[in-house]
């Protein structure tokens, strides 16, 4: 269970650091306006400022949120849709697109049995087919084939 | 006369059956790329232009412009269906477009937004016809100066009206414009907010961003609110598809005024994505149902789409008589003429009247040809929405990091995406809007780079906004729009109105 | 390092029996991927998709080949791309002397070094180009006119080849220039045809259609004789008839950018070497004449010690410029 107010927080400081992360490496650029022109880092350096200034009014703002934001069951559902989704993006470097996407859908679809095992394994495999067919075959888009692949020497 | 002659003289080259079939084929395969987000039109007109070098140069053109104008139809399905903006222009129709495919009326939403399109089409390619050599004088006069007051207008009429909360839609745009601002910089070739990770020197793409922000965070709140217990009926209905289109002209004062935007910001370098996205601003404050516009409203649909169009076929114009590529596509498509032993520019109205007139021809008869084939494809789509959410969840995450990677076959752009998906959840969550958001990252950096290089030409000095007439005059037109909202506001206290936007409006 | 699978050795045996010079030991296994440091339509992408048209063509090799663009920050993508696949004999990145020159001015996490030199394929030429209907007609008379010092000369991009140019025609004619940095040559053309900038330094085949349809002309040629006779431009002159800037008193004799192709770091020499005979190959076809005709370029093949040396005389040229404008990056 998340707070609207812890919500709310968390979201002005992230927006907050991003703001500042941008002043501080803007200053590398130099900030200034004369005959020569703009600096490069003149106008980052300004975005920077109204991020920070911004992200911390909303941050007073956020601080008298009340109720929930997302409740028990909510955060379970996200969790359940993200933590998957993630560990697909993770495994990419690794088992490549293909297997990696394979895994994924057979994963979401035959381990909480929203579908029987014989329709997720087709599932799971049509997808990279289509995806190789498509990108790999039609539009000579390379997707990236990952270490295992390499390791077997393709 | 002589222009009207010349094109039915350019009929008689489009209208052969050959050329028909290139027309069909092209417009298919720009539909299968406009659809795939991450693949777009550039992909597939690179991927023809090896093909073409034997044809005649007409045939080449008319199969590479089919193919353009299929991927233009095709970017919008998504956005409709899946809240994933394929291309930068269609972002603005994901606004109203996917909240009425919610509602189970994706086949209503998506023929409203193709019949829209192709007449957007259509008052661009009569503008060719008829007005090339004024137009092209027109593109002409805009300098840096100029095109900077472009931008400033497209924000102006854009900013202060999606409803959120004034502090989060400046850090929205303020965090878009930074983004924007990564990597190499045009006018003083520094490298700029990288923050040490060596590959952010190409910058954050458009597309990386938007699949985060729209597909991925839409995924996540539709997850968190069931969305899948509440069944989305989408019956496939022929008949609607004819219905949708046949309503279109009551709306035709929406439609004239987003095609004159439209060909406005084509012609005008500001580009599809800018026009698109005034458009919407405009009509927003224009139309009677304005205060109902993010909720599945039809003008909400048509106003981006027609000047998405008007706008992405007068962009051809500027290649063909000055030869400045107005978008990506164009400027592979240009790479093309010189292959072919045609010198964009001036002279090719001139020296190849056939090229240039069956072009033109093919534009008409192709849109026709494209509208015909996308709307037959309209139930194919609608029927996506009955795949079961647990079904096409993963399906749209694997979509996702697909596009994102092959933006430039980057793995750290899959991360990003990834990112951005939980950015666009929080900021769903807690009503920040993106579309200032999105709008900054598209023409940010374009918006400053003009502005630069204006003070470059000025010395220093603002004034260069107000020298000429031109310049004034936009400048003078974004500050009324700016303004606009807070002068009504102001009207309505010293009314002693009570404020009326008290129901429920989504925050785009 | 990979072997090569034992079953695809007779095959590689076969082929190397069949066409290839005892030399050529190593032969590519798989799709090889073009990278172009420049966006769909720019000049380093158009030779980077005719060399992939030629070799296609003719079946230089039994490999298919893609081209990417990566263009992101004025090609410094496609280099810190090729950086990072070091030891990767399936990627060969195409580009221009920015992957030298790019290093010196910013903080770009790549430098030349970092891959292994193939060749430099085709030089581009530059010229000075102004409006149609300005008044001076010879570079003389432009010079003369600049010492106002509101001249205003576009180019692509900044600190890169178009402005060090720039920099050099101050210093040779004791003027004082504004440089407008746009994100291309084109943009630049289209500026100089609306009278928002004063001159530019296209290449020849940036700016052909423009003069052809009479909206700006070339003042003279920033190479050492005039360029090659080709067929007429306009109705009355070629690109021949354009005077050298010498001949007009500017004292710069020769400024060419090559189009240049390299391999990543860290792969054999006999990688390398099937490469540079590979792109011998593409450039003795007739498609490469055309190609280089029609883009008016100058037919150039630069490799080994030759590129080495064109290389380092090129940096240290561009250093000294570099460093009295200050933009060394320290």
């Amino acid at each position: 269970m998340i707070s609207r107010r812890a919500l709310e927080t968390a979201t002005a400081v992230l927006t907050g650091s991003f703001g500042l992360a941008v002043i501080v490496s803007s200053l590398d650029n130099g900030i200034g306006w004369g005959s020569d022109g703009v600096d490069a880092g003149t106008f980052p350096f300004i975005t920077g400022v109204i991020i920070l200034a911004g992200s911390l009014y909303n941050l007073l703002r956020g601080l008298s949120g009340i109720g929930v934001a997302i409740s028990r069951t909510d955060l379970r559902r996200i969790a359940g849709l993200f933590v998957p989704a993630a560990m697909f993006v993770g495994a990419i470097p690794f088992a490549g697109m293909y297997l990696a996407s394979a895994g994924y859908i057979f994963g979401v679809l035959a381990l909480p049995k929203h579908r029987s095992l014989p329709r997720a394994l087709i599932i799971a495999l049509a997808t990279p087919l289509a995806l190789y067919i498509v990108f790999e075959r039609m539009f000579q888009v390379s997707l990236p084939h990952g270490g295992l692949a390499a390791a077997l020497g393709y | 006369m002589e222009n009207f002659q010349s094109l039915l003289h350019g009929f008689t080259i489009a209208l052969s059956l050959q050329h028909l079939a290139l027309m069909v084929v092209g417009v298919l395969l720009g539909i299968l790329v406009g659809v795939l987000p991450g693949l777009g039109a550039p992909n597939g007109v690179s991927l023809l232009l090896p093909l073409t070098f034997g044809m005649q140069p007409v045939s080449a053109i008319i199969l590479l412009s089919s193919m353009y104008w299929g991927a233009l139809f095709g970017g919008s399905v998504t956005s409709i269906l899946f809240n994933i903006p394929g291309e930068p222009s269609s972002v603005a129709t994901t606004f109203d477009g996917y909240p009425m495919a919610r509602e189970g009326k994706s086949t209503t939403a998506l023929a409203t937004a193709f019949g829209s399109a192709a007449f957007g089409a259509l008052v661009g390619v009569i503008l060719i016809t008829f007005l090339a050599s004024w137009v092209a004088q027109v593109a002409l006069a805009f300098g840096p100066a100029e095109y900077f007051a472009v931008y400033f207008l497209a924000f102006a009429s854009f900013v202060g009206m999606g409803g959120a909360a004034p502090m989060k839609t400046v850090v929205a745009l303020a965090i878009g414009f930074a983004i924007a601002a990564i990597g190499i910089d045009t006018v003083s070739g520094s490298v700029r907010l990288t923050m040490g990770v060596d590959e952010l020197v190409k910058g954050v793409s458009f597309v990386v961003a938007v699949m985060g922000l729209f597909g991925i965070g839409e995924l996540l709140i539709a997850v968190e609110e069931d969305i899948h217990a509440r069944a989305v009926s989408s019956r496939i209905d022929w008949r609607e598809v004819f219905r949708a289109v046949a309503r279109l002209p009551k709306h035709g004062t929406a439609l004239l005024r987003s095609a004159a935007i439209g060909c406005w910001m084509g012609i005008t370098p500001g580009g599809p994505t800018a026009a698109s996205f005034m458009s919407y601003g405009i009509a927003k404050r224009f139309s009677r149902r304005g205060r109902y516009f993010g909720s599945g409203e039809v003008e909400g649909i048509i106003a981006p789409e027609t000047a998405d169009h008007a706008a992405g076929t007068s962009a051809l114009l500027p290649m063909l008589s000055l030869g400045i590529p107005g978008s990506a596509t164009a400027a592979v498509m240009m790479g093309g003429l010189m292959i072919w032993g045609l010198n964009p520019g001036p002279m090719l109205f001139i020296d190849q009247k056939d090229f240039v007139w069956g072009l033109i021809a093919s534009m008409y008869v192709g849109n026709i040809v494209a509208v015909v084939l996308v709307l037959l494809t309209v139930p194919v789509f609608a029927a996506l929405m009955r795949i079961p959410f647990v079904v096409i969840a993963p399906l749209i995450v694997i979509v996702c990091a697909v596009g994102a990677y092959s933006v430039s076959n980057s793995y750290l752009d899959v991360v990003l995406m990834l990112g951005f998906g939980v950015v666009g959840y929080l900021f769903k969550k807690l009503s920040y809007p993106l579309a200032p958001l999105v709008l900054a990252i598209v023409i940010g950096d374009k918006a400053e780079d003009a502005f630069r290089q204006s003070m470059l030409m000025s010395k220093g000095s603002l004034a260069i906004f107000f020298d000429n007439r031109l310049v004034t005059s936009l400048v003078v037109a974004g500050f009324a729009l700016l303004l606009l909202p807070l002068a009504l506001q102001v009207l309505r206290l010293l009314r002693g109105d009570a404020d009326t936007s008290g129901e429920k409006v989504r925050i785009i | 390092m990979k072997t090569t699978p034992a079953f695809l050795l007779p095959a590689a045996m076969l082929a190397l029996a069949g066409a290839m010079p005892a030399q050529a030991a190593w032969q590519p296994q798989k799709p090889i991927e073009f990278v172009a440091t420049a966006g769909p339509g720019g000049g380093t992408d158009n030779l980077a998709r005719a060399v992939q048209n030629i070799i296609t063509k003719y079946k230089l090799t039994d490999q298919p080949v893609v081209v990417v663009n990566k263009a992101g920050g004025s090609g410094a993508e496609g280099y810190v791309y090729g950086k990072a696949s070091a030891g990767d004999p399936y990627k060969v990145i195409f580009g221009t002397s920015n992957a030298w020159q790019q290093p010196l001015v910013s903080k770009v996490a790549f430098n030349y070094t970092d891959l292994t030199p193939i060749a430099a394929m085709a030089q581009d030429e530059f010229l000075l180009w102004v409006k149609q209907d300005a008044p001076y007609k010879t570079a003389g008379d432009y010079l003369k006119a600049a010492a106002s010092g509101d001249f205003k000369m576009g180019g692509a991009q900044s600190k890169d080849t178009d402005e060090v140019l720039t920099r050099m025609i101050e210093k040779a004619g004791h003027v004082k220039i504004t440089y407008i940095p746009f994100k291309s040559g084109a943009e630049a053309a289209v500026q100089l045809a609306g009278g928002h900038i004063d001159s530019h330094v296209n290449n020849p085949s940036e700016s052909a259609g423009q003069w052809r349809g009479g909206t700006q002309r070339p003042l003279c040629a920033f190479s050492p004789k005039r360029l090659p006779e080709g067929p007429k431009v306009t109705a009355t002159e070629g690109w021949s008839d354009v005077p050298t800037c010498i001949e007009q008193g500017i004292n710069i004799p020769q400024y060419e950018q090559p189009r240049t192709v390299w391999l990543p770091g860290k792969v054999t020499s006999e990688q390398a070497g099937y490469y540079v005979d590979l792109m011998k190959k593409v450039q003795a076809t007739a498609e490469w004449k055309d190609y280089i005709e029609k883009s008016s370029q100058v037919d150039t093949f630069l490799t080994g010690e030759a590129f080495d040396a064109f290389i380092k005389q090129d940096l240290e040229h561009v250093r000294q410029v570099a460093a009295e404008q200050g933009w060394l990056v320290k």
